[in-house]
């Protein structure tokens, strides 16, 4: 086995992104390219064809190939089955990884993944940016530094449109799950890097919204519930119920109750608005979740969010799915 | 549908002359009722607001009365809501209706027998916003079919000592949070299941919340968010409603028809932080008591009947039930 690969901090970093399936894959190639100091090389084996202006090759093997001693870095941003295989090959290769959240679409693949990633010394994170967003970097403070007093509940929506122009989204091979899978992560990344993991999560699903456009099997609308050992209660809306034609994907929400008031929060409230317009003009949160990792690949240590976090998400949205099963509240287990 | 030879205007018998009954005054006055009542405590200052004749037994003021109005806390209205009925007397009584959905269940079976009215007072099926949405929803051509539900309510715990009892209130849930149990019915129809869990903080037990999460028959799921902030919260309520169809949104804090600046507004007295301030609203409690009195007298049907008062009341006590166990309860 190789070692992981320690970065010269005087040439470009080689990172290699891997696949353009998700649709974040665009954003990060720009930002990547457009610095100094990443030699950037993009894989799109199923040819979506949308990444431009970048060089861009047409398998992962050419990707690996793409400099004699292979990328420093991957990010990947494949469909989420594919994400283990792309992550478990740069472990064995030594190469540091940022990868799409959510990590895995099941757990078994997530431990393989975190477990394989420190057995080889590399850096895994996983893609949070609203993790990075001054909204949500309020909200921590403010929950942590005892502004609020004891905070006894949360309330979550992660809310968006189906996910269009991917048909994998809504594939329930694919992509995990639906809406459940897609946007309970973000807002449990969130209290878990506050409150760590819950004890318990509750969930109900159903398929109203989107119904015939969302792949079979697929989730659009869904209800977590999470109980947390101190007696903290927090449920996330993450549902597909934004229509689909606001002028705007959807959007996070968190608002905190406590014994010392009231904490809202958007993180995406920054945009000039008007009838059908929403023009954004708030922070690029991807751009400052890839300083993270880019940082975090030069310093040879990750920062949060972790793979770590993204593992514990990944146990969540499972609790979640047995809940959806059984129709009573699972015990995460070893929290 | 019983119609009934009320006096008209009506004579009313207001049975407990606590806070609410000072929300209902304003419909009987409206009305030109007649009013008299009887309390444990508080009847001579009620009565002096009012102009109330007092009395110091029911049975008195049954006497005097065609309609009660049950305003009592929430563990005397089963013994007063039996004696108005078989006084023969139309009842309206505060919700929730009783603590126990046994005990609701009779109080209805009880009006029935009786051929007498009895109507819970869920005002909220009166504000105004919730109306609209309703209406918008039955038209099946706003919302399409109704997927996803969230409703929040937001005060203090109310400033009497029994409220803070669960055994006396039923808590937050049965209290507070059954006005949106009661809307999500309204909108979505019958549950299937009842998910509930409910924080209280330990510095102190005042401040509460608690997340109900409703599966109902047709498929729709609900999220019921109560809380109890601490001294000062403003009373806040917003709701959000996804169907396959559409979206409505409202949320009152962000319904400013009339702003007042920061300078202003210091000098505005603040409301008492448990009822909404709704001055710039047609009173829902006056529309409610208006639309009892008048269904009382043409026989018609109301938007909420004594069945929906023991709707809320049943799915309440399985969330009670689910705080209790932890588990989910099938309804």
């Amino acid at each position: 086995m190789l070692t992981a690969r320690t970065i010269d901090p005087a040439t470009p970093m080689k990172v290699a992104l891997m696949s353009c399936a998700h649709t974040h894959a665009v954003g990060y190639a720009g930002l990547l390219e457009a610095r100094a100091d990443v030699d950037l090389v993009v894989a799109d084996p199923d040819g979506y064809g949308d990444v431009r202006g970048v060089r861009v090759v047409p398998s992962y093997a050419a990707a690996w190939d793409a400099w004699p001693e292979g990328p420093d870095a991957i990010v990947v941003t494949s469909a989420n089955a594919h994400h283990k295989d792309l992550v478990l090959e740069a472990a064995r290769r030594g190469v540091h990884v940022l990868c799409e959240k959510p990590l895995a679409t099941n757990l078994p693949d997530a431990e393989a993944m975190v477990e394989a990633c420190r057995e080889a010394g590399v850096v895994l994170m996983t893609a949070f940016p609203v993790h990075f967003a001054p909204e949500v970097e309020a909200l921590r403070t403010a929950l942590t530094d005892g502004t609020l007093g004891e905070v006894i509940g949360l309330t979550g929506t992660n809310n968006g449109k189906l996910p269009a122009g991917r048909d994998w989204f809504t594939d329930v091979e694919l992509a995990g799950g639906g809406a459940m899978v897609d946007h309970t992560v973000h807002i449990a990344e969130i209290l878990d890097s506050v409150f760590g993991p819950p004890a318990t999560v509750h969930a109900v699903t159903n398929r109203i919204l989107y119904a015939e456009r969302a792949g079979e099997g697929a989730e659009t609308g869904g209800l977590v519930t999470l109980t947390y050992d101190s007696g903290l209660v927090a449920t996330i809306d993450c549902s597909w119920s934004q229509p689909a034609d606001a002028p705007t994907w959807g959007g996070l929400r968190l608002q905190a109750l406590g014994t010392g008031g009231q904490l809202q929060i958007d993180a995406f409230a920054q945009h000039v608005g008007g009838h059908g317009q929403w023009l954004p003009y708030g922070t690029n949160t991807d751009a400052l979740l890839l300083d993270a990792f880019l940082d975090a690949v030069r310093a040879g240590e990750a920062v949060d969010p972790t793979g770590e976090v993204g593992l514990r998400t990944v146990a969540v949205v499972a609790a979640a799915q047995e809940s959806v099963r059984t129709g009573q509240p699972v015990a995460i287990a070893g929290a | 549908m019983t119609t009934t030879a009320h006096a008209d205007p009506p004579r009313v018998g207001i049975v407990g002359t606590g806070g609410i009954s000072r929300a209902h005054l304003p419909g009987w006055t409206e009305l030109g009722a007649e009013l008299h009542c009887y309390s444990l405590t508080g009847a001579e200052e009620f009565a002096a607001e009012s102009g109330a004749t007092t009395h110091d037994s029911l049975d008195s003021l049954l006497a005097a009365v065609d309609v009660v109005d049950v305003c009592t806390p929430t563990p005397a209205h089963p013994e007063i809501v039996r004696a108005a009925l078989d006084a023969g007397k139309d009842v309206v009584c505060e919700k929730p209706l009783a603590l126990t959905a046994e005990e609701s269940r009779d109080l209805a079976e009880h009006a029935e027998r009786a051929g007498r009215r009895l109507f819970p007072a869920h005002v909220v099926r009166f504000f105004p916003q919730y109306a609209a949405a309703k209406r918008a929803i039955d038209t099946g051509a706003v919302v399409g079919e109704l997927a996803v539900l969230r409703f929040e309510r937001t005060g203090s715990l109310p400033d009497r000592s029994w409220y803070a009892d669960e055994e006396l209130s039923g808590g937050i849930v049965m209290d507070q949070m059954i006005h949106d149990i009661d809307q999500a019915l309204w909108m979505a129809g019958p549950v299937q299941k009842v998910y509930a869990q409910q924080a209280i903080a330990s510095s102190d037990s005042t401040v509460r919340t608690a997340h109900v999460v409703l599966t109902h028959r047709s498929g729709a799921i609900s999220h019921c968010r109560g809380f109890w902030g601490p001294v000062g919260t403003k009373f806040r309520y917003t709701f959000d409603l996804a169907g396959d169809g559409g979206h409505l949104q409202y949320d009152s804090a962000g319904d400013p028809g009339i702003v007042f600046d920061d300078v202003a507004s210091a000098r505005q007295s603040s409301g008492d932080g448990f009822l909404p301030d709704v001055s710039t609203l047609r009173d829902p409690y006056a529309a409610e008591i208006v639309e009892f009195a008048t269904a009382l007298r043409a026989g018609a049907p109301t938007r909420v009947d004594a069945a929906d008062g023991v709707l809320a009341v049943e799915v309440s006590r399985a969330a009670l039930e689910s705080l209790r166990t932890g588990r989910s309860i099938a309804c």
